[in-house]
């Protein structure tokens, strides 16, 4: 079977009926690899794709919302440094224009340069069940294990709410220019109250924020000695393995390299 | 028993400016309805996972994978291919720059890679660096080494309409 | 950008003296026509128009039939039963085939040198992707199901997974012969001599990588078996080889087979073995009068084919205080995979090539192959030379170093001149090396530096390689091109080649080559080619030879073609045939104006006469099989190309990711036929030696390939390469069609040096192993924390697995 509804409403409804019996797609950006590789098959769907207003990103109340189905090309429009420029490093044009903010959060790769983004600017998302309405999970709950998170099979990420008067930056290491995988990813926030938080990707089964690292600049400021000394804990932070990308020791090295240039970058 | 029992869905859109209604595969992608269904191969299959864009066609006026779209997608869309681009036997200015460069060697990415470009230019005619990379850098040409591409595009953006 | 500087022979008149006769004066060859213009590409127009038709569009409205291999889960093991109950049962599935159906006098065996790849597994498994099972179906979406249905039951033996392993005194032997292939030497002078008086002596261990070809035309084809000819539209680079090949695996008679070449998009290397040709054909056997369609997917067609060797390489070179080489001992052991595939000829081109375009009076070589349960290695663009280049070049870098003396003037002292002999001792008549270099660095010098980087963690570096390669298959190996021209009954010229198209620009070459000759524009040309059933054995498409060797072919046959218009017009005109020339398309007087026939009409005149406009011409030059003992050969290779390519990088220290600011590529051509074409040749291959310098990489462990896709195999994009400047030099080779020698190699051959040897200036530690990824190049700054130490794996083989004396 094959829906593809035209509303909000009608999707939930669909999604609350038939919960894991039918493949949610929108982008298919992630969905559709795993079908040209025959790794899945697709019989019964649910497409997102033409559901009005689904990739509307507004500004209420000091937040940007996202639509779940926000293409990546959409967010690079956004004035959110972080996430605007993490949308612009993932794949080209084509990639972009298709790839949706949910769909990064519901594949949840320990790699989503998105998921970092959010991780670092205490995101929001929104889920919503037909009849149960919407729960608003802080990014931080959201990942609950290695392609695991909060989403119930009966509910739809239908936005993202990221404050939008946060300082943010961005670090990416690949071994191209272009369409990159990342070796490592960091994104760093800092709230209009000074809070910091640090994130990072493909250092850990998942999206993984460094909290002893945040903590020392709580604690200790902006000195170059406490940058020094946050990038030594976010390397302690973090749990990379060695794969046929890159060894853990170099993940764990760059961990601090990125923690530094996202420091001074964000620095008051 | 058999698992090729595989739903039928109504496709209807447009294919470079004609109507299309017929029943596809659900699991059919836009790249295999184009070339297996509709027997247009201009528009090629070769990494099958969004990193080369050799399978680019512009979906309602924005660059996609065909790979990566389903076929069911596309209701009430409009896709243009590289079939489209000519007229008659008058080639795209596009198309007329990459044979006067030698921007083709091979040809297996130049139909994605010149709707890419298409894309690029009806959007920006004079794209700085950045802009010109952040259009072109979904495509991937294993052949050329990518100078003469610059250069037909650059050639094809002083003439764009 | 092009610049042409040609050199070479002098074409000025002679200053004073007596009136020379015209009918005395000297056959000038200066072309007017096509060649050395950039024309466009004679199948430009269905590339840029999507018409083309490459393996996978022959299906649409055509195939019948589709087909599915099978292949083996595991690296290394015995076959012990296929099961296809459960596959056959699929609607829509027809049949399972297995070694045991092949047709009768089949020998079920390819291989390019020695035939010892089964098509289907009889028994042995020696790499995860043997073939199997052949599914055939009447969809393509039952011939899947149906190979994810089809059961294999193994007897799995210990993994071979690197050289190491295979080594090992206790290895599995993967062949009869055990674990290594066979070897190559070469014995020069006293190498050991030489090293103990040298001044100073430096030793390296380089590591290459297992390199794909990743062309972007995924391997795809139609055949049938129709009236007792069985035809195959499938792309390779040697279609009347692939004839040979298809009927000996499958018991046919060679002229019941017929190969078509598509549209082919892109090889490097990679078509040189056969992909799924035998199983189309078996599949067309077993169903007569049906059309089969094949495809492989990305992963597939990775796992599947051959790969580039990596070649770990242990060299020590000696040298007098003033730079001058004296010695290089050096020893090779190659990842043959599992299979031989190119593998014996490859490890000889290393042995050839491993002193490259340096003097080097003493050399001792050994290289050997040996037997992993890896995908096969064969050939890919520099077979075997292209890793020697970096060995020594590298060396050269480190040896400057080690002197403090510049590596330019290293290079410069140690480059061969013209006359000077090559590691084979082959002299080379004309050697261009030092004109190459010059060049490179001209151009290089002629736009300022950019100013030095504000942040201390950002180095930029410079730095160029030089490189030599002997084009054609060379050794003695079997070598020649044949090619047929004909003025059609409608007046336009045809030209018949067996040679392959997929991209390099063959087309043109011929074309032009035949319509500078015959006087015709290139609108009345059209070019048949890599088509059994119409077109001549000309070679493969590769070792750089098609220029060289078909360009001949095309000349001696329109040379030849062209004494038979002339004749016809003698009768016209009234004058001897060498008192007249062919011009745009009409046949006029050499020495008098006056002299004019269209050439329309000396053809009708010709076919009225029962002339058959039509000739063929065969190149079969000689070349002189190394020795045995010593590896020297008067004349290994027929002729000699020199390049030099210079790269400035940017290296960001802290996370070692490297950018290539600038690039230049110089090679000497002898003579562009198409400097656009050429310059492409040169931009491309520099491109795919930059990726083998920094990105590419198949990582294969414990046999199983760990990324078989794009997303983690990667190439090159747009962001990766400047704009590359070309210079192209044009010192004539008197062998080569208007002086033409070749291109194809060279490029990459010339560029994953020039490239290390830039990050060696940047970041001041010389890189020893590809790629050189962030990570391996933030390893050079850091060793300790590397992941595989340097020295620790890489000693030499064990005492008993290498060859004595």
């Amino acid at each position: 079977m094959f829906h593809q509804p035209r509303d909000r409403a009608e999707a939930l409804d669909l999604r609350a009926r038939w919960a894991g019996d039918a493949t949610v797609l929108n982008g298919g950006t992630d969905l559709l690899v795993a079908l040209n590789r025959d790794a899945i098959q697709l019989r019964h769907v649910l497409d997102l794709s033409r559901v009005a207003g689904f990739s509307d990103i507004n500004r209420e109340n000091g937040h940007w919302v996202f639509s779940g189905g926000a293409t990546l090309a959409k967010i690079a429009r956004i004035p959110v440094a972080a996430l605007a420029r993490a949308a612009m490093s993932t794949g080209g044009p084509a990639i972009r224009n298709r790839g949706t903010i949910a769909g990064n959060l519901g594949t949840a790769s320990p790699a989503g340069d998105g998921c970092v983004a959010l991780l670092a600017n205490d995101a929001f998302v929104e889920l919503t069940h037909a009849t149960r309405g919407v729960r608003s999970i802080p990014i931080a709950d959201y990942f609950t294990g290695f392609r695991k998170t909060a989403l119930l099979a009966d509910e739809l990420i239908t936005s993202v709410r990221v404050p939008a008067d946060w300082k943010t930056a961005w670090q990416k290491i690949g071994k191209r220019g272009s369409i990159n995988i990342s070796l490592v990813c960091g994104a760093g926030g800092v709230s209009p109250t000074g809070a910091v938080r640090l994130a990072y990707g493909c250092v850990a089964p998942t999206v993984i924020r460094a909290k002893s690292a945040e903590a020392i600049i709580d604690r200790d400021g902006w000195s170059d000695g406490a940058i020094e000394a946050a990038a030594q804990a976010a390397m302690k932070d973090v749990a990379p393995i060695d794969d046929h990308r890159a060894s853990a020791t170099y993940r764990r090295a760059m961990v601090g390299v990125v923690t530094r240039r996202l420091l001074k970058e964000l620095r008051p | 028993m058999s698992e090729t029992q595989v739903p039928q869905v109504r496709v209807t859109c447009t294919v470079n400016g004609a109507a299309v209604d017929r029943d596809a595969d659900l699991d059919r992608t836009l790249l295999d309805f184009l070339r297996d269904d509709l027997g247009l191969t201009g528009t090629k299959g070769s990494c099958l996972e969004g990193e080369c864009g050799s399978c680019t066609v512009i979906l309602d006026g924005a660059a996609v994978n065909s790979c990566l779209v389903l076929a069911a997608q596309t209701q009430g869309c409009k896709v243009e291919t590289i079939e489209g681009l000519a007229n008659g036997d008058k080639l795209h200015v596009l198309q007329d720059k990459f044979l006067a460069s030698g921007a083709a060697q091979c040809g297996y990415c130049t139909p994605g890679l010149i709707m890419a470009a298409k894309v690029l230019l009806d959007a920006d005619p004079n794209p700085n660096e950045q802009v010109f990379f952040e259009g072109m850098e979904g495509n991937i040409c294993r052949c050329t080494g990518y100078a003469a591409i610059c250069e037909a595009i650059r050639s094809a953006a002083k003439e764009w309409k | 950008m092009i610049s042409s500087q040609p050199t070479g022979i002098q074409t000025d008149a002679p200053a004073a003296g007596p009136l020379v006769e015209p009918s005395t004066t000297p056959y000038l060859e200066r072309p007017h026509g096509p060649v050395g213009r950039s024309e466009r590409r004679i199948d430009g127009v269905e590339k840029v128009t999507g018409a083309a038709l490459y393996g996978a569009d022959l299906f649409f409205n055509r195939a019948d039939l589709f087909a599915t291999i099978v292949r083996s889960e595991i690296p290394h093991g015995h076959l012990l039963s296929v099961d296809s109950t459960a596959a056959l049962k699929i609607d829509g599935v027809l049949a399972v085939y297995t070694a045991k159906n092949m047709p009768p006098g089949a020998t079920n065996r390819q291989g390019l040198i020695h035939r010892d790849h089964p098509v289907l597994v009889e028994d042995k498994i020696l790499y995860r992707g043997d073939a199997i099972a052949l599914v055939v179906a009447r969809t393509e979406r039952a011939s899947r199901e149906g190979r994810r249905a089809v059961k294999a039951e193994y007897e799995k033996l210990p993994v071979v997974g690197d050289m190491d392993d295979a080594l090992a005194e206790d290895a599995p032997r993967l062949h009869p012969n055990g674990n290594i292939m066979g070897g190559k030497r070469i014995r020069k002078g006293d190498v050991d001599a030489a090293l103990a008086a040298s001044d100073v002596v430096v030793s390296e261990t380089f590591q290459t990588q297992t390199v794909d070809h990743a062309f972007l035309d995924i391997e795809a084809g139609i055949a049938y078996w129709r009236d007792g000819l069985l035809t195959i539209h499938a792309s390779g680079q040697w279609a009347h080889e692939e004839r040979r090949l298809v009927a000996l695996a499958l018991g046919l008679p060679i002229e019941s087979v017929r190969i078509i070449t598509p549209a082919t998009g892109g090889a490097f290397g990679g078509r040189e073995d056969l992909g799924l040709q035998v199983y189309l054909g078996l599949a067309a056997l077993k169903h007569p009068g049906k059309t089969i369609a094949m495809r492989y997917s990305r992963e597939e067609s990775m796992r599947a084919r051959h790969k580039r060797h990596a070649l770990r390489i242990h060299y020590t070179v000696g040298a007098k205080s003033d730079g001058t080489l004296t010695a290089a001992k050096i020893t090779v052991y190659s990842d043959e995979g599992a299979y031989a595939s190119t593998g014996p000829a490859v490890l000889r081109k290393a042995a050839s090539h491993s002193t490259g375009p340096y003097r080097v009076p003493n050399v001792y070589v050994d290289v050997y192959g040996v037997y992993t349960n890896n995908n096969p290695t064969g050939a890919m663009r520099g077979f075997g030379a292209c890793q020697m280049a970096i060995a020594y070049e590298g060396m050269m870098e480190r040896l400057a170093e080690r002197l403090g003396m510049d590596r330019i003037e290293l290079r410069r002292r140690n480059l061969i001149r013209s006359g000077d002999a090559v590691t084979t001792g082959q002299i080379i008549p004309l050697a261009t090396g030092v004109e190459c270099m010059d060049a490179a660095l001209r151009q290089f010098r002629s736009k300022p530096m950019p100013p030095a980087p504000s942040a201390p963690h950002m180095k930029r570096g410079w730095s160029l390689s030089v490189i030599c390669f002997g084009l054609g298959y060379g050794d003695g190996f079997p070598d020649a091109s044949r090619a047929t021209v004909r003025f059609t009954p409608a007046g336009r010229l045809e030209v018949a080649t067996g040679g392959v198209e997929y991209g390099q620009g063959l087309l043109n070459m011929a074309g032009q080559i035949a319509a500078e000759e015959l006087g015709v524009p290139m609108s009345l040309v059209d070019v048949v080619w890599a088509d059994t059933g119409r077109t001549q054995e000309s070679g493969s498409s590769s070792a750089t030879r098609q220029t060289y060797f078909t360009g001949n072919a095309v000349k001696i046959a329109a040379s030849e073609l062209r004494e038979q218009v002339l004749d016809i017009a003698s009768k016209l005109l009234h004058v001897h045939p060498h008192e007249l020339d062919m011009r745009d398309a009409r046949v006029v007087g050499r020495f008098d104006a006056s002299l004019v026939k269209p050439l329309d009409e000396v053809l009708q005149a010709g076919r009225e006469r029962g002339h058959s406009l039509e000739a063929t011409g065969i190149f079969k030059p000689r070349t002189v099989c190394e020795d045995y003992e010593t590896g020297q050969s008067p004349r290994s290779f027929i002729t000699y190309l020199f390049a030099s390519h210079l790269a400035q990088v940017l290296v960001d220290t802290e996370t070692g990711e490297v950018r290539i600011e600038r690039y230049i590529a110089c090679h000497d051509v002898g003579k562009a036929i198409n400097p656009q074409s050429v310059a492409g040749q040169m931009i491309g291959g520099a491109t795919q030696g930059i990726g083998m310098a920094l990105m590419e990489e198949v990582v294969n462990v414990d046999g199983v390939m760990r990324n078989p896709n794009f997303t983690d195999y990667i190439l090159p994009s747009f962001r990766d390469i400047p704009i590359i400047e070309t210079v192209i030099l044009e010192n004539d080779d008197p062998g080569g069609p208007f002086g033409a020698r070749g291109v194809g190699e060279p490029p990459l051959i010339a560029a994953t040096p020039a490239v290390l040897a830039a990050i060696a200036n940047a970041i001041g530690v010389q890189p020893h192993t590809t790629p050189c990824t962030p990570q391996r190049v933030w390893e050079l700054l850091h060793p300790e924390e590397a992941a595989v130490p340097h020295e620790a794996r890489f000693g030499l083989a064990p005492e008993h697995a290498r060859m004595g004396r």
